[in-house]
């Protein structure tokens, strides 16, 4: 009864916009003086103290600084060039590269909204000049830079590794081939429009212009190379290769001279918000998290699901449908912030992988950011191509069942996303 | 008068977390280099995580000044315009609400901690590392406040700040890419 009203009141608050952190304190407060008096309120500074100091954290600032260093650096136009010496030759050629491009892009940046608003506003514009209509040039956008939140470094993943206790170099491994299975049917189906519209061909295939757009992006690759590197060879954690990438964006932006003084101000501070926006979150769901615990909650939600079904399959359905929904209203950080500590004994008592869970749960919120209402990546393709949200559903909607079937796979086919896991770590 | 006040508030905290950032980097690096050098820093994981607690809710009210903290404003905005006004109303008073209780305890804490030092850094002041709880709770409500009059405004017009915001970067960047 009493966790029904915390319940409500939750609601209620998001409902009238109160940001989602503070709504998440609030009936965490509204619980607390409930049940354990006006005395426990001195856990209001405690918890939130401690919820901001979680050390595993501290690689997200530093992801998204180097990912915002990347970009003022002028990293972008010499992916896009490299990539479309690659993949510039097929059918749709602009759509490959978009998807390509956002691939490496993934590598660096951990923030989705960033990556669209670098790339999109320098590839849509390109795709409609060539013939591409806008709504499909944003919708290949969307869907791909969506995707990438499940290619390292990625900052839902980091998160959910904290809230579930688990290994986030586990997480970052287990993303890596389900991701480019991903990119692989995205890139199908783009080529399926390309065909069906006559879509052009970019440029014919020329290895002399290969290589040397390769050796004009080489130095973006240690990006990666020391993102995955570093962590597959477990010589670094992912808050040091996080540090590392930092230096590395630096050393790569002043080697193009491309910096400026306002530009690293804005790098500085775009990371030190986004951050912060991220880890009050997470310190209301220190707060929140302990009343539940003091309160059993999850315990008993768990068990009431486990005398419905044991079996693991029809619990990974129930749980991603539940995410699915819950993907159409809010933002991923804030939605793995809210859940996982609800379902965490359930997952355990279920028996499944936290990591394969991890990897299932980031998959489903990239889907999430792809439905509106709540649907930040979308709702940034479409301003960049100045184009209809309800125009580019419609064709985004193939692109999204594309993500789908890979979540079904890496549900289902656990040997899919965790094979790398088991092999370098188990 | 407020717009100096504002403009002032926000450039004292975009430089504050501006450093921060930068103490945190460069924290981490060494410390990275210390630990491949094979010499470990006892102090790094207690500092850092210290200086992480200082971005968030130093960056939190920079992030309120500028309404950024992640919310769901479908709902507020769909109400008719006397519903939705009350209902900002009673959000914000709720946030306010929230970041007294906040002060409030966290200043008590700090009453509390009185002669307690740090683990690795013993000449730090625990009191001065936990201070950020009740002053970043205030530096929360003052922002909040500031920002109150353009979101209200905002609202009232029934536009999203988040749509806004995106339109705004969007522009900047195709604004980028159109220069090159």
């Amino acid at each position: 009864m009493l966790i029904l009203g915390c319940f409500l009141v939750l609601l209620a608050l998001i409902c009238i916009n109160v940001p989602i952190a503070i709504a998440l304190a609030i009936s965490a407060i509204v619980g607390l003086l409930a049940t354990e008096g006006p005395g426990s309120l001195v856990t209001v500074a405690l918890d939130m103290y401690d919820g901001s100091t979680k050390f595993s954290l501290i690689a997200i600032p530093m992801f998204v600084l180097a990912g915002a260093l990347m970009n003022a650096g002028g990293v972008t136009d010499r992916l896009i060039n490299f990539v479309s010496a690659l993949i510039g030759f097929v059918r749709g050629g602009l759509a490959m590269v978009n998807i390509g491009v956002s691939l490496f892009f993934a590598e660096i940046s951990g923030s989705a909204v960033a990556d669209v608003a670098a790339l999109g506003s320098v590839l849509i514009p390109q795709m409609k000049k060539r013939g591409y209509s806008a709504p499909f040039a944003a919708a290949v956008t969307s869907s791909s830079a969506s995707l990438a939140i499940i290619i390292p470094p990625s900052i839902p993943m980091i998160v959910y590794a904290t809230s579930a206790n688990t290994s986030v170099e586990q997480l970052f491994v287990a993303g890596v081939v389900p991701g480019l299975l991903g990119a692989a049917g995205l890139m199908l189906v783009a080529y399926w429009f390309a065909v069906r519209y006559n879509l052009p061909v970019e440029e014919a295939f020329n290895v002399a212009r290969l290589r040397s757009t390769f050796i004009d992006a080489l130095p973006a690759f240690t990006l990666p190379f020391i993102i995955l590197g570093g962590i597959f060879g477990g010589w670094v954690t992912a808050t040091e290769a996080a540090g590392l990438a930092v230096i590395a964006a630096l050393l790569v932006g002043l080697y193009y001279r491309e910096f400026d003084v306002r530009h690293l101000k804005r790098a500085m501070l775009d990371g030190g918000m986004q951050t912060a926006v991220v880890m009050l979150l997470v310190a209301a769901s220190v707060l929140m998290g302990g009343f539940l615990t003091r309160a059993q909650v999850p315990q008993q939600i768990a068990q009431s699901i486990l005398d419905l079904t044991t079996n693991q399959y029809l619990i990974l359905l129930i749980l991603n449908i539940f995410f699915l929904v819950i993907g159409f209203f809010l933002h991923s950080v804030a939605a793995i912030i809210l859940v996982i500590p609800i379902v965490l004994p359930l997952i355990q008592a279920a028996n499944i992988d936290p990591v394969h869970f991890g990897l299932v749960v980031t998959l489903n919120l990239a889907i999430g950011q792809q439905t509106p209402p709540v649907a930040s990546v979308l709702i940034t393709s479409c301003a960049v191509a100045r184009a209809n949200i309800w125009d580019v559903s419609k064709i985004n909607i193939y692109f999204v069942a594309v993500l789908l079937v890979v979540l079904m796979l890496c549900t289902y086919v656990p040997a899919i996303p965790m094979f790398l896991v088991e092999y370098f770590y188990r | 008068m407020i717009a100096t006040l504002r403009n002032t508030i926000e450039w004292l905290l975009e430089w504050f977390l501006i450093l921060l950032m930068v103490m945190l980097t460069i924290i981490v690096i060494v410390a990275v280099l210390f630990r491949i050098a094979g010499d470990s820093l006892s102090w790094y994981d207690e500092v850092a995580a210290i200086n992480l607690s200082w971005i968030t809710y130093y960056g939190a009210a920079l992030a309120a000044l500028k309404r950024g903290h992640i919310g769901f404003d479908t709902v507020l905005l769909a109400l008719p315009l006397r519903a939705r006004m009350l209902a900002l109303i009673i959000a914000e008073i709720a946030v306010i609400g929230f970041f007294v209780i906040m002060a409030y305890t966290g200043w008590k804490v700090l009453q509390v901690l009185g002669g307690d030092y740090l683990v690795s850094l013993t000449w730090v002041p625990v009191r001065f590392t936990q201070s950020v709880i009740p002053i970043g709770a205030v530096l929360f409500i003052i922002c909040e406040l500031l920002s109150l009059p353009d979101y209200w405004r905002m609202t009232a017009r029934g536009k999203s700040i988040e749509h806004a915001e995106i339109e705004e970067e969007v522009e900047s960047e195709l604004k980028k890419a159109g220069a090159r």
